[in-house]
């Protein structure tokens, strides 16, 4: 009984860390309309912003927000650099060779300035432990869970209440619609897409005191938050939580009763079957010429 | 989409064409002939008839992504059937090398018939993220199962490769099996982007709707297109194994299929030989330049990206617009 609910927190503290890569993945999926590939070089560049700024000194909680904004300013660049002129055209399998390549670049770039070897990233919860109920919850990943937790509510409450966050629905939902009802689209795009990548530096950064970090770091995370993202169904937010929370928990207990070493391949078998029975996703939408 | 032009063969007649054709093919096997025999470096020679396998690779992803229109990212797990193929069917069984290609040939096609029916519903990014998925399982499983894959450290130690008389051990008769083995290759797609079938590919990748409209069945010419680069690109894996002499997990790793993709794009996809090309620029330019593989990566990750974005024909079309722009120059003196 202690060890299922120890693997069930276990699980759950895991899915938190997917649900920021992945709300992030399905923003741009919705409101750009890409499946971003570079996504997990974004996420490695949160870990490594945070290396930086650690090695330089600084505290590791004031190192989070400011990896966060390096990812912003790299992820805005790139926007207007690359998304931007290359993605709105009609050439529907140009998007995904692009920001593959950009993902490639970059962690060939990442492995080029910092080596190819992991390294670690301090923190100061470091290894302590905490204790609810008889479950071991180490300090780093209680503060992963919170961090997560508020975020994601921040994001749910800024897309329901505010304007901006009301027009991003809106292009979602029907983006010539939203066009014609006088919201800047292409901003509203950029807009997504910075935030979407913000959320993966936030994961990097967040994920790197555990997991070391080191420059394909990032396929890791981009195969997870697609599954998470396919589970949930493609552009639904709410879906990307509860696909998270599942193949968190799914993989807590597949790993806990099962084998470590098939663990990689659940993910995809759950993707799979979801495709096969019920192919909008969990909680998307039926899309009909939507690539 | 790609194709704003086609390759300019429409306006030449038919003896024209094939008489033009035939002159290409005899200037392809001149040039593979001098090279086996004028380069004697064994290194040299061996890493071109690798990169004949490589190409073949390539074509086969081209098969999909110029063919129907969709971007393979799962396409390295028929390379590696192939390889293992080659590797367990000789190393474990004892079988002779091309007995056991043919037994993954076999077996690529009858996996990519499962495969393609569960995602070849799916288009876009969610196929390319689920044939990619697929590889993954591959992975794992290659890892998991030692008995037969010999688990993480893959398989080596073979015995000498050989096809009937022919000693792929010795680099020169590699080269000219792999640049023989490419050459048909070649041809047999030619044959087919001229074939009914290679319209109705055409017409799938430009409109499915429209193709549906007019009678094609888009769904079984995508199977078809599919099931037929499976073997391709098994065939290139088994080529492989010769160069690499190991079969490890690695080859279901995205990154193989990356490297496919890359010369494709490099080289164009609407062009039957851009493939070729490619391959032959992103192995050749490095070694001879002597760069680090991620330099490599990074460079050719970025020219992808200014081909995407300034000629999505890949740079076959530059050549396009720029004979176009001289073409047109030339006309204009003329009509002074």
């Amino acid at each position: 009984m202690e060890l299922l609910a120890q693997t069930l927190v276990n699980g759950l503290v895991l899915g938190a860390g997917y649900a920021v890569i992945a709300v992030g993945l399905t923003l741009i999926f919705g409101i750009v309309g890409i499946a971003n590939f570079a996504h997990g070089a974004f996420f490695a560049m949160g870990g490594y912003a945070c290396y930086l700024l650690t090695s330089q000194g600084l505290n590791y909680l004031a190192a989070v927000p400011l990896s966060v904004l390096i990812v912003v300013i790299i992820g805005a660049l790139t926007e207007l650099i690359v998304i931007r002129r290359s993605l709105y055209g009609d050439s529907h399998h140009g998007s995904l060779i692009v920001t593959f390549a950009l993902g490639q670049a970059a962690v060939a770039g990442l492995i080029l300035v910092f080596g190819p070897d992991p390294l670690p990233v301090p923190s100061p919860l470091g290894q302590s432990t905490m204790r609810f109920f008889g479950i071991f919850v180490t300090s780093q990943r209680a503060f992963i869970f919170v961090c997560s937790v508020l975020v994601l509510g921040a994001l749910g409450l800024w897309l329901r209440l505010s304007i901006k966050g009301q027009q991003v629905v809106a292009v979602a939902q029907n983006a010539r619609g939203a066009l014609y009802s006088g919201i800047n689209v292409p901003w509203i795009r950029a807009l997504a897409f910075v935030l979407g990548v913000a959320a993966a530096g936030l994961a990097g950064a967040l994920l790197a005191p555990i997991s070391t970090i080191y420059p394909t770091m990032g396929y890791g995370a981009l195969i997870v938050g697609f599954t998470v993202v396919i589970l949930g169904g493609m552009g639904s937010i709410p879906g990307a939580m509860l696909g998270a929370l599942l193949i968190g928990v799914a993989n807590a207990l597949f790993e806990t009763y099962v084998s470590v070493s098939w663990t990689p391949a659940l993910g995809w078998a759950l993707v799979i079957a979801t495709l096969l029975f019920r192919p909008q996703g969990l909680l998307g939408r039926l899309q009909q010429h939507r690539h | 989409m790609i194709d704003r032009k086609q390759v300019g063969v429409s306006d030449d007649n038919k003896s024209g064409r094939t008489a033009r054709e035939a002159a290409y093919i005899a200037c392809a096997i001149v040039v593979i002939a001098i090279f086996a025999y004028v380069f004697t470096d064994p290194f040299v020679v061996t890493l071109a008839g690798y990169t004949c396998a490589l190409a073949l690779f390539a074509l086969s992803i081209n098969i999909i992504l110029g063919g129907v229109g969709e971007v393979p990212l799962g396409q390295c797990l028929f390379f590696g059937v192939g390889a293992y193929g080659a590797a367990i069917g000789m190393g474990k069984v004892g079988l002779p090398f091309e007995l056991a290609v043919l037994i993954a040939l076999v077996l690529s096609v009858a996996l990519a018939a499962i495969i393609g029916v569960i995602t070849l519903r799916l288009t876009g990014a969610y196929f390319s993220i689920v044939s990619w998925g697929l590889t993954g399982v591959a992975m794992v499983a290659a890892t998991n199962l030692e008995e037969i894959t010999g688990g993480p450290l893959g398989l080596f130690g073979f015995p000498p490769i050989e096809i009937g008389p022919l000693q792929l051990s010795d680099p020169q008769t590699y080269f000219a099996v792999t640049a023989t083995i490419l050459l048909l290759t070649i041809l047999f797609l030619v044959a087919l982007r001229r074939s009914p079938f290679g319209a109705a590919m055409n017409s799938v990748r430009q409109n499915p709707h429209l193709a549906r409209s007019v009678g094609v069945d888009v769904a079984r010419v995508r199977l078809k297109a599919f099931m037929l680069s499976a073997p391709f690109a098994a065939l290139a894996g088994a080529l492989a194994v010769p160069y690499t002499q190991i079969v490890t997990p690695e080859v279901f790793s995205v990154a193989n299929t990356v490297d496919g993709l890359l010369m494709v794009l490099l080289g164009g996809a609407q062009l039957v030989v851009g493939p070729v090309i490619g391959a032959a620029m992103f192995t050749l330019i490095p070694q001879a330049m002597n760069l680090d593989p991620n330099v490599r990566i990074l460079v050719f990750s970025s020219i992808i990206i200014l081909i995407m974005m300034f000629a999505p024909g890949g740079l076959h079309q530059l050549g396009v617009a720029l004979r176009d722009w001289f073409g047109r120059k030339i006309d204009d003196d003329r009509s002074r």
